[in-house]
C-alpha cells in the first residue's frame, strides 16, 4: 500500500496555507529586483522551508508558467520552467525511482545547470571525433 | 584505485556521470544537509576540482554490512560512484592486493598522504586480551588504529559498531568491544551510526570536508546534525496517527492495514535520531516504518540491549534511557511539529537534546 492510499487528512485550518508562501513570494520579488538592478542572482531551496502542499500550489499558481520549459535526464528526471516572470525559474529534481529529491526557485537569466558544461563539451568533442575516425 | 592525480570529476566522467548530473547531486545533497543553495554550487565546484581524496578504510569487528550499504545501495547510485571515485588506498574487503602487498599499500598511503587522508573505520575495537580477539596481518585492531589515526586528516566511524560499539559490544560483550572514540581522544571523530548507516551521510561528510576543509557540525554524540538533528518520529509520515492515538496492535490487524502508528509494536522512532524518514532507503524506495515495521533504534548507542524490539517504549528499557519518553498520546499538532522541527534543523545550531514528553507535545 502506498502512502497516498492511507486515508488520512490533516487539517491545517481552512485553506491549508501557512502564510509562508506569501513570504517567499516577497523574497523572490526582492531577488528579481536585485537581479534587474545589479545582475546578482539568487536561489531558494523550497525543501528547507516549512511549506504545506497548499502553500506550494499557491506559490506555483501565482508565479505561473512562462515561455521556457526544459526537461533533463540527470540520473533521474529534472524539470525546469521559467515562470511568467522572466528571470524566475522553478526547478524540480527527481531521483531514478521518480521520487522528488529537490525543489528550488532560482532567480537568474539562466539556471547554472542549463548550459552545456565545459568539461562535458570537451568529452563530447572527443567522442564525436572517435565516431568520425571510426567511419573512415 | 587508478590514477590518483586525476580529479574526482574526471573519474566520475569515466563512469558516465556528466557535470550536470553532478551539479544536481550536489544541489540535493546541500539541501539535505540544510545548507543554502549556494553551498550546493560550491560543493560541485570544490569536489569537481578536488584531487581524489585518499581514503584508508579499516574494517574491525564488523559484518561488512556498512560496506554493502555504500557499495550496493542501488545501482548505479551516485554514492556508490563517488565511493568508486575516491582513491581507496586500503580496504581489505574490496582491494585486490593481499598479504604483504596489502600491508605495504597501507604504509605507503599513510606516508604519501600524511595529515590529509580520510580514515574510515567500520566495526568496533576489541580490547579484551589486549585486543587479540580481532587481528589483521598479525596486528590487533587496537594497534592498527593507534598506528593510523594520528596521521589522518579526518576520522569517520562508520556504522553503529565503530561509533558506539554496536552489536559486538552488546551484553555480555565477550571481546570487551569499544567505540573508536573510546580509543581516539585527541581528535574529532565523525560518528555515522546506523546498522547499516545511510550511504548519503557518508558522501555528505566527504563533500563537506572537500568543500570547506572542515567537518560538518556534530551533535554531542559526534553525529552530523544535518542528518541526525531530528528523530525518526519527528519526520515520520505516520505521526498524525500517533497524535490521534491510532495504533496498530498487531502486525496484521485493521490498524496495521490502515498504516497506523507502530508505537505499541515497539517502534523506537521517538528516541532515535536518524534520517530514514526523509532520505529513505534503496534510492528513496521506502523505509522500515513505511514497510510496516517499527524503527529498531539502530543509530542510537546500545540499541541491541534496549529491552526488545517489539516492546513499546513506555516500558523501562534502561540502556537506551527510553523510559519516560513517549507513553502518552500527543495532541493533534503532528504536522505543525514536523514543520517546526524542519525549521529548527535549518537553524541547527542549538545542541539537540533527548526527546522529552514536552517536546513530543509541542
Ligand atoms: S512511533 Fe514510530 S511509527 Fe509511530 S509516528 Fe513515531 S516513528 Fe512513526
Ligand atoms: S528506521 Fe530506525 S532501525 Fe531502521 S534503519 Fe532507520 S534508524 Fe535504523
Amino acid at each position: 500500500m502506498g502512502i497516498e492510499q492511507i486515508p488520512i487528512h490533516v487539517d491545517n485550518g481552512s485553506d491549508g496555507l501557512s502564510g509562508n508562501a506569501s513570504a517567499i513570494l516577497r523574497e523572490v520579488a526582492d531577488m528579481l529586483d536585485r537581479l534587474a538592478r545589479t545582475g546578482e542572482t539568487g536561489a531558494i531551496d523550497l525543501a528547507a522551508l516549512p511549506l504545506t502542499p497548499a502553500d506550494k500550489a499557491w506559490l506555483s499558481e501565482r508565479l505561473g508558467k512562462g515561455e521556457v520549459e526544459i526537461s533533463m535526464e540527470l540520473n533521474g528526471a529534472s524539470r525546469i520552467h521559467e515562470t511568467a516572470y522572466p528571470g524566475i525559474w522553478w526547478i524540480t529534481h527527481l531521483n531514478p525511482m521518480g521520487a522528488e529529491i529537490g525543489e528550488f526557485i532560482e532567480v537568474t537569466p539562466i539556471p547554472d545547470m542549463v548550459p552545456s558544461q565545459s568539461d562535458d563539451i570537451v568529452r563530447g568533442s572527443e567522442s564525436l571525433n572517435f565516431l568520425i575516425n571510426d567511419l573512415c | 584505485m587508478s590514477d590518483k592525480n586525476s580529479g574526482l570529476i574526471a573519474s566520475l566522467a569515466h563512469q558516465g556521470i556528466s557535470r550536470r548530473t553532478f551539479m544536481k547531486y550536489c544541489a540535493t545533497l546541500a539541501s539535505m544537509m540544510a545548507l543554502p543553495p549556494s553551498a550546493g554550487r560550491a560543493m560541485a565546484e570544490a569536489m569537481a576540482a578536488a584531487r581524489r581524496p585518499s581514503v584508508i578504510w579499516l574494517p574491525f569487528q564488523e559484518c561488512t554490512g556498512c560496506t554493502e550499504s555504500i557499495t550496493r545501495s542501488h545501482s548505479p547510485s551516485l554514492e556508490g560512484l563517488i565511493f568508486d571515485a575516491i582513491s581507496l588506498d586500503y580496504q581489505e574487503t574490496l582491494m585486490a592486493a593481499a598479504g604483504h602487498q596489502a600491508e605495504e599499500a597501507l604504509e605507503k598511503a599513510i606516508e604519501e598522504n600524511k595529515g590529509k587522508f580520510v580514515l574510515i573505520i567500520d566495526g568496533s575495537v576489541a580490547t579484551g586480551l589486549d585486543g587479540a580477539y580481532s587481528c589483521i596481518a598479525g596486528r590487533t585492531n587496537l594497534e592498527l588504529l593507534k598506528r593510523v589515526a594520528p596521521h589522518a586528516g579526518a576520522i569517520v566511524a562508520m556504522g553503529s559498531c565503530a561509533a558506539f560499539g554496536g552489536i559486538p559490544k552488546a551484553n555480555p560483550n565477550p571481546t570487551a568491544a569499544v567505540a573508536v572514540t573510546d580509543i581516539i581522544k585527541d581528535k574529532p571523530v565523525v560518528n555515522i551510526p546506523g546498522c547499516p548507516p545511510i550511504p548519503v551521510v557518508m558522501t555528505g561528510v566527504l563533500a563537506h570536508y572537500l568543500t570547506f576543509g572542515s567537518l560538518p557540525e556534530l551533535d554531542k554524540l559526534g553525529r552530523p546534525k544535518a542528518f541526525y538533528g531530528e528523530t525518526i518520529h519527528d519526520r515520520c509520515y505516520r505521526r498524525p496517527f500517533y497524535d490521534q492515538g491510532k495504533f496498530a496492535k498487531t502486525f496484521d490487524d485493521e490498524g496495521a492495514r490502515k498504516g497506523w502508528c507502530l508505537f505499541e509494536l515497539g517502534c523506537k522512532g521517538p528516541v532515535t535520531y536518524n534520517a530514514c524518514a526523509t532520505v529513505k532507503w534503496n534510492g528513496g524506495t521506502s523505509w522500515p516504518v513505511e514497510s510496516g515495521h517499527g524503527c529498531l533504534g539502530c543509530s542510537e548507542p546500545d540499541f541491541w540491549d534496549g529491552g526488545g524490539f517489539y516492546r513499546a517504549l513506555s516500558m523501562p528499557a534502561d540502556p537506551l534511557k527510553m523510559a519516560a519518553t513517549a507513553a502518552v498520546v500527543g495532541t493533534a499538532a503532528g504536522v505543525a511539529a514536523t514543520f517546526a522541527n524542519r525549521a529548527k534543523k535549518g537553524a541547527a545550531k542549538s545542541a539537540h537534546e533527548t526527546v522529552t514528553l514536552a517536546d513530543l507535545e509541542k
